[in-house]
């Protein structure tokens, strides 16, 4: 736990600026600090709160807030799904507690780092997780507490620090050739609905999807031309 | 803060449960059944189209610090290394 715990820290402090810059734009719509920080600890998904809070900015439309914001997390339904095996033999409470503290970050390093050595697994998810969901909670509630003006975090390069960590933790899950043509149909489906106009959270389920299509296609033709 | 932030709070935190357990649901059936590779390939796929998402449509020099962090990636095989060399390419091309 405490491996995971620790390898998550430089993550968790690029997450931490853009908890802060939520904060402040929750608690520019209405919500005290302290119910920033308690949406943070119970929702614990940044996007979808970022969307959520948005939408409810413009149009105050609880429902329809929430459904913006609930959408942008489908891909959840696959990260999940692929810890099964991660969290087989935890008990119900604990897995519920592990699918809650699983964030995007958390969950591609525990499968990047179990790639390289098995003996990686829920007890590193659980340490990393529960550094991520205290930093974003805490981040968050902090952000709207203080209100100060933010420097441009793009300039400084922290948006591209996270896709820079993403490409390290894609190679440790790189298991070979077989993995280049449902790789590169993800990534060129996912590259090709941003382009089209479409967030970026359904480009990467949609992408995602293709890829498992691909790999499909794949693997019916190799069973029927062996 | 009125009843709607509250219930915005409250709807907001079900949704999120609601497709965590649907997740775990899946990936216990999935396991379990002839589709278990649908597991294995997920996270890269994922992790694949998270960087595509974030590529997309960004000027050369963003292209340019991905390239140059895949070698590191590759050469590495390090999160922490390849995300600081990351950075430092990414601040260097932009004050070109």
């Amino acid at each position: 736990m405490k491996q995971g715990a620790i390898a998550i820290l430089p993550l968790a402090a690029g997450a931490a600026l853009y908890g802060f810059a939520f904060g402040l734009l929750a608690a520019q719509v209405g919500f005290p600090w302290w119910s920033v920080g308690l949406m943070s600890a119970f929702v614990h998904a940044g996007s979808s709160q970022i969307v959520a809070v948005e939408q409810f900015a413009n149009a105050q439309m609880v429902l329809g807030a929430a459904l913006a914001g609930a959408a942008l997390n489908l891909r959840y339904i696959g990260i999940v799904a692929s810890l099964s095996d991660v969290l087989a033999g935890l008990s119900l409470r604990a897995k519920l507690c592990a699918i809650h503290i699983t964030g995007d970050e958390n969950w591609a390093l525990t499968l990047s780092e179990r790639a390289k050595s098995q003996e990686v697994g829920a007890p590193f998810l659980i340490g990393s997780g529960l550094v991520m969901i205290s930093v974003w909670t805490v981040s968050t509630a902090s952000g709207a507490l203080l209100g100060a003006a933010l420097p441009d975090l793009e300039r400084f390069g922290l948006g591209f620090a996270f896709t820079a960590a993403f490409i390290a933790m894609a190679c440790g899950l790189w298991r070979g050739r077989s993995n280049a043509l449902p790789w590169a149909v993800a990534f060129g489906t996912a590259i090709a609905m941003v382009l089209l106009g479409l967030p970026k959270a359904y480009a990467i389920v949609a992408g995602a999807l293709s890829g498992l299509l691909a790999s499909y296609v794949i693997r019916q033709t190799a069973r029927i031309l062996p | 803060m009125t009843s709607s932030h509250w219930a915005l709070i409250l709807v907001l935190a079900l949704a999120a449960i609601s497709i965590r357990i649907a997740g775990l649901l899946a990936g216990d059936r999935i396991r379990t059944s002839s589709h278990a590779w649908v597991l294995d390939e997920l996270p890269g796929l994922i992790v694949v189209s998270l960087v595509a998402a974030s590529l997309a449509g960004q000027p050369w020099q963003v292209w340019s610090a991905a390239a140059l962090a895949l070698v590191v990636a590759i050469t590495t095989n390090h999160v922490l290394v390849t995300m600081c060399l990351g950075i430092i390419v990414f601040a260097s091309l932009n004050m070109i």
